[in-house]
Formats: C-alpha cells, sequence, structure tokens
C-alpha cells in the first residue's frame, strides 16, 4: 500500500488524540490501581466508578487560572510545557502503534487512503525515539530555570542530572539488542521475534531488558526515580509555579513518555505485535498495558531513592553491567 | 454605730487557745463572730432571740458544754469550739438533718446557698446511720408572695423567729407534721442533743398561726431571706434561676425612708432576650430587715426609655419657660442638688408637697433644739432601747424600720412600749406585754407629748407652766377600796398524840375596807387610755428600764401645730433622758429636706419630675421626658438613720438624664455622680466622691455603708411651748392620707409583686358599713375609692392612699394628713 | 469493627509489641554484603507482592477500607465527644433534664443557656435550653456533671456551618418520642463507672 501524506496526517491525529485520552486514562487508572492496592476506591463520584473523573480534571486544567510568576522568563517558562509534551509525541510518531489499516472505501473524501502503523518509518527508528525522549529533558530543565524558584532550581538540576545519566544506561542497554537485530527499525525489531514467545528478545537479553526498564523508570521520572519533582523533598521540583493546563502538559507528556517506554520495551524485547491484524493490535495493547501497570505497581510498593542512591546505581553499577553485556553479546555474536 | 465601745465594757476570752476581746453580755456566737472565728450554727439569728432548734453550735465553755448562741461570755471565760464529743453530736446532727431530706439540690432554688448543704460538706456527712419513715407533706402557697415547701424545711424556727422577734406580725409558727416515732433504741444509741433535736424536728413543721392556711401579715418576705434551706421562697421566683447565676448589684430599698441595704439580683431575662433583669432582691438579713417594699418593689425600672432628642429639646424650653418643678421624695441626693442648683440658678421654685412639711418641721426641731437632726436610729434603738415610744406614726405602714425596732425592743431587750396613734392598730399590742396602746383623738398629739413630759421628766428641769399645765389635768379622790390583810391569829389545839393542847399561830386572810387617796391622770383619760389601770401598768413597765426612745411620724409634720410639737419635742429632750428619732417621710425625704430649699406652693408653668406637671420628666416612662428610676442610676440617698448610702445601677438605661439636662441648662458636671462631692457640706454632708464611698457590714454587725451625716448640737435654752389646742379636734368622718405596708409610690404600685390596691382601707366593721365603693368628698374635690377591710385596724378612721401621684390625694388633704370628709357611698 | 480497645479506660494496661527494626550495617562490607543480599532475597519483589495481594483482597476479598463517608459512617467511640444528645426516661418517656443548671455553670466557653420555670404539677421545667455549638469546645464537662445523664454526648459529629454561632434547641438535641426505642444508654464521658455499685454507701431505709 501506498503511504499517502494524507494517510501519515491522520496517523498524526489519531496517536495526538488517542494517546492523549490515554494519557488522561492513564491518570483514572494509576489512581484506581494504587488505591486499590492501598485498600481504597480511588474516585468514585463523577460518573461510574468515577469514570468521568478524567473529564472533570481536564475541565478543571483548562478553566484554571494560567499564573506567570512575576520574576519568570515568561517565554521560556511558556514554552517549556510545550517541549516536553511536543517530543513525547515526536517521538511517538516512529513507533509502531496500532497495526496499519485502510480506512473503508464508503466514507467520503478519506475513503480508501490507506493508514500505516508507524507515523514515519524512520529506518533509525529506536535512535531516533532515544533522542526525542533525550531532547525532552529541555522542558523540565528549562521549566525549572525559568520560573524564578528555588524548588524550580533544584528540580532542574535533578533533572539534568538524572536525564543526562540515564540517557547513557537506556542507551548502552538498547544496543545489545539493536546488535542482535542489525537494525534500528522497529519493524525489523518486530519481524526479528516474529516467530513466537521463544523468539522473544528478553530471554536472549535479559540484564539488557532489566537494564532498559529501570533507565525507563528513571527518564520518565517514576517511582522510585521521581527526583525532579518530589513532593517530600522539593515541593513540586521543576512544576512548582506551574498550573492550569501548562501544568497538564507536563503531565501527559509524562504519560505519554510512560507509553513510548512501555510501547519501546513491548516491541524490542517482548515480541511487538506477534500476528499480524486484530489480535496482534490486541496482543501488543496487553504488553504495553503490562509495562504500564507495571509502573504504577513499582509506585505503590516501593519507595524512592535518594538522588546519591540514584547516580551512585547510574554509574556504578546499571553502566558497569550495560558495557558488560554489549561485550558478552559481542563475544557471543562473533562465536 | 452609735454605741460607743469603750475599753470598760469590753472583757477578754479565749476561744480556742487564742485571746479575743468581746462585749461584756455578748453571746458566745455572736463574740466569735465578731473576731472572725467560725462555730457552725443554723437556727440563731443575730438580733433575734436564740430559739435552741439546731443545737449545732455546741461548744465548751470553762469545760461545760453550753450552745453558743445562747450563752454568754464572762471575763475570762475559756471557749473550745470542737471536743471530741461535740464533734460526734455535730455529725449526727446533720445527719439527721439529713434524713428524708429529699435529693433535691439539683432543682432546688436554695442550692448554691444552702446552709444544710453547706454544712453536710463541712462536717463530711457521707453516710446515713438513722432512718424513720418519711410524711408527706404538701408544698402550700402561705400568700401572694410566701411559698413554702415543708419537704425541705429543717424546722430550725427561723422564720418564726424573724417574723415575732423583727417584723412583729408572728403570723407564722411551729404547728404539728404528724410524721412517725422515732425508734426508742435511737435514745439510747444516739449522741443527745441530736436526739432531742431530731425529737423535735420529726414532730414540727411551720404553718400561718393564724390556724388558716394563710398568713395574712405584712408581706415582708423576711422569713424567705433568713430560711436557711429551700423550704421558703417568693412564689414568683420558685424555679426561675440558680443562685449562682445571678449577678448581686449592692443597692439601697428606694422606697421607703428605710434605707435598707439591698442587693438587686440581675441575670439576662431569657435566652432570647439577654437584657438584664432583676430576679430577686436579697438583704444581708443578719444586719438589716426589709419590709415588702424593699424586697418586692424591685422591677420598677424605665424599661420604654430612648434617647429622644425632640422630647430632650422639648424638656430644655420647658425648663426655660418652667416657674415651678413639682417632685418628691423618689429622688437622689445628686438629683436634689442639681434641682437646687436649678433654683439658685434660674429662679425656679421647687415643690415637694411630700417633703415641704418634714423639712419645715426639722427646722423648728433645730431651732427648739440646736439639734440639727434628730439623735438616734432605729439600729442603736434596737441595740440599747428597752423603752420606746411612737407618737405620730402609722407605724405599721409608714416606716418599716421603725415598727422592727418597736416590736424587737420589746422582744429582745425585755422593753416596754407606748404607743399613741390616731388609729386602732390590732398588731401593735401584741409586740408585747407591756405595750401600752392609746387611741387617741386627732389633734391630741401635743397632749401625748405632754404626756411623756409627765411620765420621764425630770421635773425640776421643767419649766412651771408646763408643770402647771400637766398639773391640771390631775385629779385627787379618795376611794374606798377592799383590800386583803393578813391576819396572824394564834389558837389553841389539842395534840391528839400527847393529849396535850398546844397553841398554834395560823395565818388567815381578810377583806377590809380602807380609805386611800387616788390620783388619776386625766392627760391618760384623754388620750384614750384608762388612767385607773394606767398607773400600775407603768410601774410595771418601768421596771429595770435605762434606755428610752421616742419615735416620731409623719403625722406630726403635717400637724397644724407642728411648731409647737417640734418645741415640745425639744421640751422632751431637754428634760428627758430621752432619744428621739424622727421617720422621713417616705424614700430619700431627708435628703431633698436637707439639700433643697422648697416652696410653699406652686406656680405658672410646672414641670413635674414624677409628678403631675405642664411637662412630665417621669422614670414610670409615661411622660413627656423619660428619666432612669431609682434602680437604673447611681447615686446617694439618705435614710432615717442619717446615713448618705451609695446606690447602684442594677438595670440598664437607654434615655437621657437629668444631669445631660443641666448640661445644657447651666452646665455640669460629666456625670450624674460627680454631684456627691458636692452636696452641701453645711447640711452635714461630707466631700467624699462616690466612688470613694463604702458599702459593707462588718461581722459584728457595724453598718459601714456610706458615712453618717454630721449632725450639729448647739446649747439653747428650753423653748416656749405652747398649750395644747383643744379647737385642732377633729369630729366627724376622718380620713388618714396612709398607703398600705408594702405600698408607697407608684414605683411600688408598678412592680408586678406589689399587689396592694389603691383603695380606701377601713376596719372590718366600718368597711361593711361602707359598701364596695365610696366617693370620698373633700372640700377641695373628691376622689372615688374601693373599700377594702383591713382586719389589722379598728375604729372609725378610714386610710386614704397617696401612691399614685397622678390622683392628687396630697393636694386633697392640702397640708395635713387627717381630714374630715363625706363619705358617700357609690 | 470491635469497639473492646476503646471500651478498655484503663490506660496503660494494654498490651504493647515491639517492632524488631534491624541495624544499620557498618563498614562498607557490611553495606556490600546488604545489597547483594537484598538484590538476590528479591525483598523487592515481596513489596510488589505486599502491594498486589492487597489489591486483590481488596478487590476480590471484600477487603477495602474505604468508607463511603457521607453515605456510610463507622461507629464511634462512646467516648468521643460529639454534638449533645438530651436523653429521655425509658419508662415515662418524660426528658431526664432536672434543669439544674450544673451543665450552664460548668460549661468553660459559655455556651449553654437556659430558662427554667415552675410548672403545674410543681416541677422545675425547662422552658427554653440551647447550646451555641459555634462555642462549644466539646470538652464533655456538662455530660459529666450532669447528674441525671440527660445531657449527653452523641454520635452526630459534623458540625460545620456556615456562620460562626450555631444554636441548637432542647427539642433539637431531645430524643424524639418516637425514636425512644431506639435511644441508646450512654457510655461516654461522665457515665456511670462499671463498678459504681461498689463506691457508693448504702443509706438505711425505713420501709
Ligand atoms: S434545701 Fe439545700 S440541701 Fe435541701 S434540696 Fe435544697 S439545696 Fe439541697
Ligand atoms: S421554713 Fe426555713 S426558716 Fe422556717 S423553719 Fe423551715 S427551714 Fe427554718
Ligand atoms: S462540651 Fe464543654 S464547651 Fe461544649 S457545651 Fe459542654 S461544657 Fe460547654
Ligand atoms: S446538668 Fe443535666 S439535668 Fe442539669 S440542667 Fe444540664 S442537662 Fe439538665
Ligand atoms: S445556733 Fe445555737 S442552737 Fe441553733
Amino acid at each position: 500500500m501506498e503511504v499517502t501524506w494524507i494517510g501519515v496526517l491522520i496517523k498524526a491525529i489519531i496517536i495526538l488524540a488517542v494517546i492523549s485520552a490515554i494519557a488522561g486514562f492513564g491518570t483514572y487508572i494509576e489512581r484506581k490501581v494504587l488505591a486499590f492496592m492501598q485498600r481504597r476506591l480511588g474516585p468514585m463520584h463523577v460518573g461510574p466508578y468515577g469514570l468521568l473523573q478524567i473529564a472533570a480534571d481536564g475541565i478543571k486544567l483548562f478553566t484554571k487560572e494560567d499564573i506567570v510568576p512575576q520574576n519568570a522568563n515568561a517565554f521560556i517558562f511558556k514554552i517549556a510545557p510545550v517541549i516536553t509534551a511536543a517530543t513525547a509525541f515526536i517521538a511517538l510518531s516512529a513507533v509502531p502503534v496500532f497495526p496499519d489499516f485502510t480506512i473503508p472505501s464508503w466514507i467520503p473524501v478519506l475513503g480508501g487512503t490507506f493508514v500505516p502503523s508507524i507515523a514515519s518509518d524512520l529506518n533509525i527508528g529506536v535512535l531516533f525515539v532515544l533522542g526525542m525522549m533525550a531532547a525532552g529533558l529541555y522542558g523540565p530543565l528549562l521549566a525549572g530555570m525559568s520560573q524564578a524558584n528555588k524548588w524550580g532550581i533544584i528540580g532542574a538540576a535533578r533533572t539534568a542530572v538524572q536525564f543526562l545519566s540515564y540517557e547513557v544506561v537506556t542507551g548502552l542497554s538498547i544496543l545489545a539488542p539493536i546488535m542482535l537485530v542489525g537494525s534500528l527499525s522497529f519493524v525489523d525489531f518486530n519481524a526479528y521475534q516474529a516467530g513466537g514467545i521463544g523468539d522473544w528478545l528478553v530471554w536472549k537479553q535479559p540484564v539488557a531488558f532489566v537494564l532498559f526498564l529501570i533507565a525507563g523508570f528513571a527518564e520518565t521520572n517514576r517511582t522510585p526515580f521521581d527526583l525532579l519533582e518530589h513532593e517530600a523533598e522539593v515541593v513540586s521540583g521543576y512544576a512548582t509555579e506551574y498550573s492550569g493546563m501548562r501544568w497538564g502538559m507536563f503531565f501527559i507528556g509524562e504519560y505519554a513518555n510512560m507509553i513510548t517506554v512501555s510501547v519501546i520495551a513491548a516491541v524490542v524485547f517482548l515480541g511487538g505485535y506477534d500476528a499480524a491484524g486484530t489480535l496482534g493490535w490486541l496482543f501488543i495493547m496487553a504488553k504495553i498495558a503490562f509495562f504500564f501497570f507495571l509502573m504504577l505497581w513499582v509506585r505503590a510498593a516501593w519507595p524512592h531513592v535518594r538522588p546519591d542512591q540514584l547516580m551512585w546505581l547510574c554509574w556504578k553499577v546499571l553502566m558497569p553491567l550495560a558495557v558488560v553485556n554489549i561485550v558478552i553479546t559481542a563475544l557471543v555474536m562473533m562465536v | 454605730m452609735s454605741e460607743v465601745q469603750t475599753v470598760d465594757n469590753m472583757i477578754s476570752i479565749t476561744i480556742d487557745g487564742i485571746e479575743y476581746k468581746a462585749k461584756e453580755g455578748e453571746y458566745i456566737l455572736n463574740a466569735a463572730r465578731a473576731n472572725d472565728v467560725f462555730i457552725p450554727a443554723i437556727c440563731y439569728l443575730t438580733r433575734c432571740s436564740p430559739t435552741l432548734a439546731c443545737r449545732i453550735c455546741l461548744v465548751e465553755a470553762d469545760g461545760k458544754q453550753v450552745y453558743a448562741c445562747n450563752a454568754k461570755v464572762k471575763e475570762g471565760m475559756e471557749v473550745v469550739t470542737s471536743t471530741e464529743n461535740i464533734l460526734t453530736e455535730r455529725r449526727a446532727i446533720m445527719e439527721v438533718y439529713d434524713v428524708n431530706h429529699p435529693l433535691q439540690c439539683g432543682v432546688c432554688d436554695k442550692s448554691g446557698e444552702c446552709e444544710l448543704q453547706n454544712y453536710t460538706l463541712e462536717l463530711a456527712v457521707d453516710s446515713q446511720s438513722y432512718m424513720i419513715p418519711d410524711t408527706k407533706r404538701e408544698t402550700t402557697n402561705w400568700s401572694s408572695v410566701l411559698h413554702y415547701d415543708p419537704g425541705l424545711c429543717i424546722v430550725c424556727e427561723r422564720c418564726t423567729t424573724v417574723c415575732k422577734d423583727m417584723i412583729g406580725d408572728a403570723a407564722i409558727t411551729t404547728a404539728k407534721r404528724g410524721g412517725a416515732e422515732l425508734d426508742k433504741s435511737y435514745k439510747e444509741s444516739m449522741p443527745k442533743d441530736a436526739y432531742s433535736m431530731w425529737n423535735k424536728l420529726q414532730k414540727s413543721v411551720i404553718a400561718p398561726s393564724n390556724g388558716t392556711g394563710e398568713t395574712n401579715c405584712s408581706d415582708c418576705g423576711e422569713c424567705i431571706a433568713v430560711c436557711p434551706v429551700g423550704a421558703l421562697a417568693s412564689r414568683d421566683f420558685v424555679y426561675q434561676s440558680n443562685a449562682w447565676d445571678l449577678k448581686r448589684v449592692p443597692a439601697v430599698a428606694a422606697h421607703s425612708s428605710d434605707g435598707a441595704q439591698i442587693y438587686y439580683e440581675v441575670k439576662p431575662t431569657s435566652i432570647t432576650d439577654r437584657t438584664e433583669k432583676i430576679y430577686r432582691v436579697t438583704n444581708e438579713w443578719n444586719y438589716v430587715s426589709l419590709d415588702g417594699s424593699a424586697r418586692f418593689a424591685y422591677d420598677f425600672q424605665n424599661t420604654t426609655a430612648s434617647k429622644d432628642k425632640a422630647a430632650f429639646d422639648a424638656a430644655i424650653e420647658a425648663f426655660k419657660k418652667a416657674e415651678t418643678i413639682r417632685f418628691n421624695a423618689m429622688i437622689t441626693n445628686e438629683e436634689a442638688m442639681m434641682l437646687q442648683t436649678l433654683k439658685e440658678k434660674m429662679g425656679v421654685k421647687l415643690y415637694n408637697p411630700e417633703v415641704k412639711a418634714f423639712q419645715t418641721f426639722l427646722n423648728h426641731y433645730e431651732a427648739a433644739s440646736g439639734n440639727s437632726l434628730w439623735t438616734t436610729d432605729p439600729d442603736a434603738i434596737m441595740k440599747k432601747s428597752d423603752f420606746v415610744i411612737s407618737i405620730g406614726a402609722a407605724l405599721r405602714n409608714d416606716s418599716p424600720a421603725m415598727k422592727y425596732a418597736f416590736n424587737n425592743v420589746q422582744k429582745l431587750n425585755k422593753g416596754a412600749g407606748l404607743y399613741f396613734h390616731p388609729v386602732g392598730d390590732t398588731l401593735i399590742p401584741t409586740f408585747g406585754k407591756t405595750v401600752e396602746v392609746f387611741t387617741h383623738k386627732v389633734g391630741h398629739e401635743e397632749l401625748a407629748l405632754y404626756l411623756v413630759l409627765d411620765l420621764f421628766a425630770d421635773k425640776e428641769k421643767l419649766p412651771e407652766d408646763v408643770k402647771e399645765y400637766i398639773d391640771s389635768f390631775k385629779k385627787t379622790e379618795t376611794k374606798t377600796i377592799k383590800e386583803k390583810e393578813v391576819k396572824t391569829v394564834k389558837e389553841m389545839v389539842l395534840n391528839e398524840e400527847t393529849g396535850e393542847e398546844e397553841e398554834v399561830s395560823k395565818k388567815v386572810t381578810e377583806m377590809v375596807d380602807k380609805e386611800i387617796t387616788v390620783t388619776t391622770n386625766g392627760l391618760v383619760d384623754l388620750l384614750g387610755g384608762d388612767a385607773s389601770k394606767f398607773d400600775a401598768a407603768f410601774e410595771k413597765m418601768m421596771k429595770k428600764k435605762e434606755h428610752f426612745s421616742m419615735m416620731l411620724g409623719e403625722d406630726l409634720y403635717y400637724h397644724e401645730k407642728a411648731e409647737n410639737i417640734a418645741k415640745l419635742v425639744a421640751l422632751v429632750e431637754a428634760t428627758c433622758d430621752m432619744d428621739v428619732v424622727m421617720t422621713p417621710p417616705k424614700s430619700n425625704a431627708l435628703g431633698v429636706a436637707l439639700i433643697c430649699d422648697l416652696d410653699d406652693a406652686q406656680s405658672g408653668y410646672t414641670i413635674g419630675y414624677n409628678e403631675n406637671g405642664d411637662f412630665r420628666l417621669s422614670a414610670l416612662g409615661d411622660g413627656d421626658l423619660d428619666m432612669p428610676a431609682l434602680n437604673q442610676q447611681e447615686g446617694t440617698l439618705c435614710n432615717i438613720g442619717k446615713r448618705l448610702l451609695p446606690t447602684n445601677a442594677a438595670v440598664e438605661y437607654n434615655g437621657y438624664e437629668l444631669n445631660d439636662l443641666m448640661k445644657v441648662l447651666v452646665g455640669a458636671p460629666e456625670l450624674t455622680i460627680d454631684w456627691t462631692a458636692m452636696l452641701p457640706t453645711d447640711r452635714g454632708f461630707k466631700a467624699i466622691a462616690f466612688d470613694d464611698l463604702t458599702n459593707s457590714f462588718d461581722n459584728d454587725g457595724s453598718d459601714n455603708r456610706g458615712y453618717r451625716l454630721e449632725t450639729s448640737n448647739v446649747e439653747t435654752d428650753l423653748p416656749e411651748v405652747e398649750k395644747c389646742d383643744e379647737s385642732a379636734l377633729l369630729e366627724g368622718e376622718i380620713a388618714y392620707r396612709c398607703n398600705p405596708a408594702r405600698q408607697f409610690n407608684d414605683f411600688t404600685d408598678k412592680s408586678h409583686e406589689i399587689f396592694e390596691a389603691f383603695a380606701l382601707y377601713a376596719s372590718t366593721e366600718k368597711a361593711e358599713a361602707l359598701g364596695n365603693k365610696v366617693e370620698v368628698v373633700f372640700d377641695n374635690g373628691s376622689i372615688t375609692l374601693d373599700v377594702l377591710a383591713d382586719e389589722k385596724i379598728t375604729g372609725d378612721i378610714v386610710k386614704v392612699p397617696d401612691f399614685k401621684a397622678a390622683k392628687g390625694v396630697y393636694d386633697l388633704f392640702g397640708g395635713s394628713r387627717y381630714k374630715t370628709v363625706t363619705l358617700r357611698k357609690v | 469493627m470491635g469497639l473492646e480497645q476503646f471500651k478498655n479506660r484503663n490506660v496503660g494496661t494494654q498490651n504493647y509489641t515491639m517492632v524488631d527494626a534491624g541495624h544499620s550495617p557498618q563498614g562498607a562490607m557490611c553495606q556490600f554484603k546488604q545489597v547483594v543480599k537484598r538484590t538476590f532475597k528479591g525483598e523487592l519483589f515481596v513489596g510488589l507482592w505486599v502491594t498486589m495481594r492487597s489489591m486483590i483482597k481488596a478487590l476480590f476479598a471484600n477487603d477495602m477500607h474505604t468508607v463511603k463517608y457521607p453515605l456510610e459512617k463507622l461507629p464511634i467511640s462512646p467516648r468521643y465527644r460529639a454534638i449533645h444528645d438530651m436523653l429521655r426516661l425509658l419508662e415515662s418517656g418524660h426528658y431526664r433534664c432536672i434543669g439544674c443548671g450544673l451543665c450552664e455553670k460548668i460549661c468553660i466557653s459559655n455556651c449553654i443557656a437556659m430558662d427554667t420555670r415552675y410548672d403545674e404539677n410543681q416541677r422545675k421545667e425547662v422552658s427554653e435550653y440551647t447550646i451555641n455549638f459555634g462555642r462549644c469546645i466539646f470538652c464533655g464537662y456538662c455530660a459529666e456533671v450532669c447528674p441525671e445523664l440527660a445531657i449527653v454526648h452523641g454520635p452526630r459529629y459534623e458540625n460545620a456551618s456556615q456562620q460562626r454561632a450555631g444554636f441548637s434547641l432542647f427539642e433539637d438535641m431531645l430524643t424524639p418520642i418516637d425514636k425512644l426505642n431506639l435511644q441508646q444508654e450512654y457510655d461516654g464521658f461522665g457515665a456511670v463507672s462499671p463498678n459504681a455499685d461498689e463506691n457508693i454507701k448504702q443509706t438505711p431505709l425505713a420501709y
């Protein structure tokens, strides 16, 4: 099928719409799951089982007063959340979300248009995604530095330290699977593992998988590595001065990143959408959902670490392990 | 107090090892109290006779157990207030009091100020050893104000004692309860005094002494005040408020000239209305006794007042054109001073018919005797007099303090009394066995004073003409009377045993005729007494009498010959060993008399202050400009005891005061009480600021309220007195201007617990003859009144009250208290 | 939830258990050993399991702790001092308050006010009674001092209001006469102690 620009556009719109919806829904899921794990009910009152809570929150975010602190650098303050949200979504453009499909021909105008699974199937997909995610660190960094707030500065400093460090581990950990697959395209990853559960890269690269997960938590700023805006220590870190929709964009960005990391983990290590068509669609959804759930679960179960422990873990434990893993993978491949 | 405590009549005693000074002849209890030593006592009332009902005041004096309220101190006496036996007795007594006493403190009106509660706790009664079946005793109302709950009564007899010894009505007494008999075994097992106390308690309750269910007394409420428990209460106060919720405002009773110490007890009216209201009046009943107006006429405040600027401006205009200000005795010294200032600066006349006659009389008296004021007071009379004479006062109605003193002297000082009054009274003779009542003709008051001179004067000192005049009444006649004669008769009697005749002397009484010369005192007969019996009676009266006092009432001030009477009084003082007290007619009459320069009549445009007038200032809420009533303002009043007494505002007042008018008219200090220190010192006042006035009693009963007015005494010659002018006698139907007890003015009438009607009061027979309603026709007008029978009045004279100013009764009587009238049935 | 532990008023007699908090590692080697031990002992997974177990129990074993507050309420301890109730006598249904005014007197925030009167049956009748809950500090003195166990602290603890002053009248607090059978005897502050009988002395009675 021909990939037309209309198809790509439609795909982009779908991603934007669905992912931000899912991000919103994610907040609901997160609150629910955390509640259950603490034997609470979670949101219950807006809509059945509190389902419309997302809508309520959305309305709240959109209508809340938009505050820019007096001494903040207004321009940077304003674009920082956009950077976070935008990079998160741009990253998603190179990730296969949903299988391909063709718009049924009875629909006027767009009928017959082919919508690809990946908005842009770059041959350096993995690198692009990782790059975009890394570029996302400008969001919190600029936000923290522009808002003229001490907590913000600390948040920004932590952003720089944490994201930069873990970028290294992410890259190194995913290098080994790349070496095995021999491609940077997600489609190739998928194809590589198409043989069923036994072919999943997680079995060949368990260490890389674990390292990637840990680094993923750190990159998405999730417990136990949520130091950037850890309330108990730095009020809200880089987001201290944000409110309303600007704060909402950070939020959406974070959830979009969580989805991205989940997608990458699913595609790279757990076989992607093994089967074509609806079944595959369900498979990958289930895998993504699992990773997403894992993040919530971990948040409910574990305490967070101190910044020094975080760096210790990164540079003294994870990085050496990743390097060793690459070397071993290389050796195995040579043999 | 007037009695000077010299070192001579003080002795020393020891109580619990500590040496104290005490007055000779005082009871141990009072001596201890005066020295701040606590001895438990329930039934004893300071100025009444001991009843020995409670027996809790047991002490050991010189090794013997005595009752502290009944045993007198002796020089060097050693008193021990508690021994083991005494403690056992006391504990048993309190346990007995608690037997079957309802567990009712939760709702009892007395709770919190109950002596039974206090002593039960004081003696730590935490268990009960005695029991007896209870008797059902019904709650009753004795009168329009008295509420008696015999279930709570501990038969301490304080109520009956105060009613008899102080008030004089003796309207209540102990009666049979019909309770169960005490178990015989208690006689052995119980402490002795506790047993006998219980034995009496178990048999008695209190009941009206006339045998009906109604006391028919003067409704003074003093029995309520002295009741140590919740048995006696004012009907209006039952279950209205707990004692501890009430705030006490020290004040002076406003209506009679007693100026009795009272507390207005206030708290918010209700949950929804938080303005304070007076719930009751209490007093220091050990030191003062109230009459019904003081205790029950308390809610006479002006509630409707507001700062009405238009009315205020109108008042200023009225004052500017006023020729006369008419007022009465319901006014503080400060206000009187303001009016006097107005007179001085603006030349208005001050017209006060209630006080004018009194003031004139005082002036005559001062001129004749050299004393600026009378020489004694009711308190001093009670403390030491043993012979009292009352002339010209309707004792029951005019002056409660004098009535109490008259009665108390009979009861406590083994006294005697002479009562001169044209209106017959059945109560006064019951005050004591040696009280002689003279129901004389209207106009014979001078003769009464001549009789006093005859009986008490040092004849040496009397001027010849007076002596002659008195002697002219004496008649000497020879009478044959039968007299007992005892003769000794000697007889020979045969002794049966010995058979011999013996001489035996025997006493035989024989009646023999005897000639004697009898001097009959015509004065006694003229005054309505019985000369033939009087001498003997008087001889009995005079036994062991040392201190003589004379009480003078309002009748004399309004007497046509008031000046001569004043001179006679001065003569009595000069020639007899006699103290004199005069009743100021109502409220602050003395203060007004001392401060204001009163005019004889009103004329022109008149401002009435609580009186009729063209423009009316009124504390009754019905005038053209509101004024504060006496329970709404600070100020001072002068009383019969010649004291200046501070009183305080009990309830709030929202309108203008006289001082506000003064500020605009002639300039005045900031506050009404700033005038207190400016009262005229040449009339006996002192330059003491209101806030510096003391207001209390000492433990020994000394009165420290305000200060005693300075009195002066100038040596004068004996006054020239005239003979009694028989032409002043009134004949025919006579009306007497006299209020029922408890009523004094519009304010008492306004109070909701005063029920005495504005009506014509007459003896039972007279009332029957008159029917329900009469028109009383004076020579200058008439008034129509209901007729009410007062069974304590005898004779034909009818009493016409004057307490409603609007009825103009003063004007009808026109300068006298008695008038010949025509009574027309309506 | 049982109330036994609340009903035990004798503070200090409960059993307390000490928690074994362990020791912190001393020295680098010890620290290393701890890391290794923790890594391979799977302590982290224990944590995961605990939360997962809680979730499963909450969802499927009916072990949800949330109380849907305005709709559901937990029973509160009888010692809790909430909005006052005025109780009635169980037999006659007459209100218990005798109008003694002790509660009014003892109230340290001075928020009780009452009016009483002499009624037709020669009893003291409470004609008005209010508590200003804007001032009440729920100290419980009134319940403790009340000789009749008439004023007690009830279970109504929702006392938010839009004004500072919030007055309750007698009828608001009084057990409705038709709910008399539902009236609970008060067990809380100021109630008769369980051993009251031992502490009183008998008064002899002649009948
Ligand atoms: S009289 Fe005294 S002891 Fe008796 S019920 Fe009343 S307060 Fe209690
Ligand atoms: S009524 Fe009161 S004062 Fe009179 S005997 Fe009884 S307790 Fe005593
Ligand atoms: S709980 Fe305390 S503050 Fe509240 S009404 Fe009772 S005594 Fe007063
Ligand atoms: S303490 Fe009890 S009986 Fe007394 S007034 Fe208060 S509620 Fe009524
Ligand atoms: S006070 Fe002395 S017997 Fe009662």
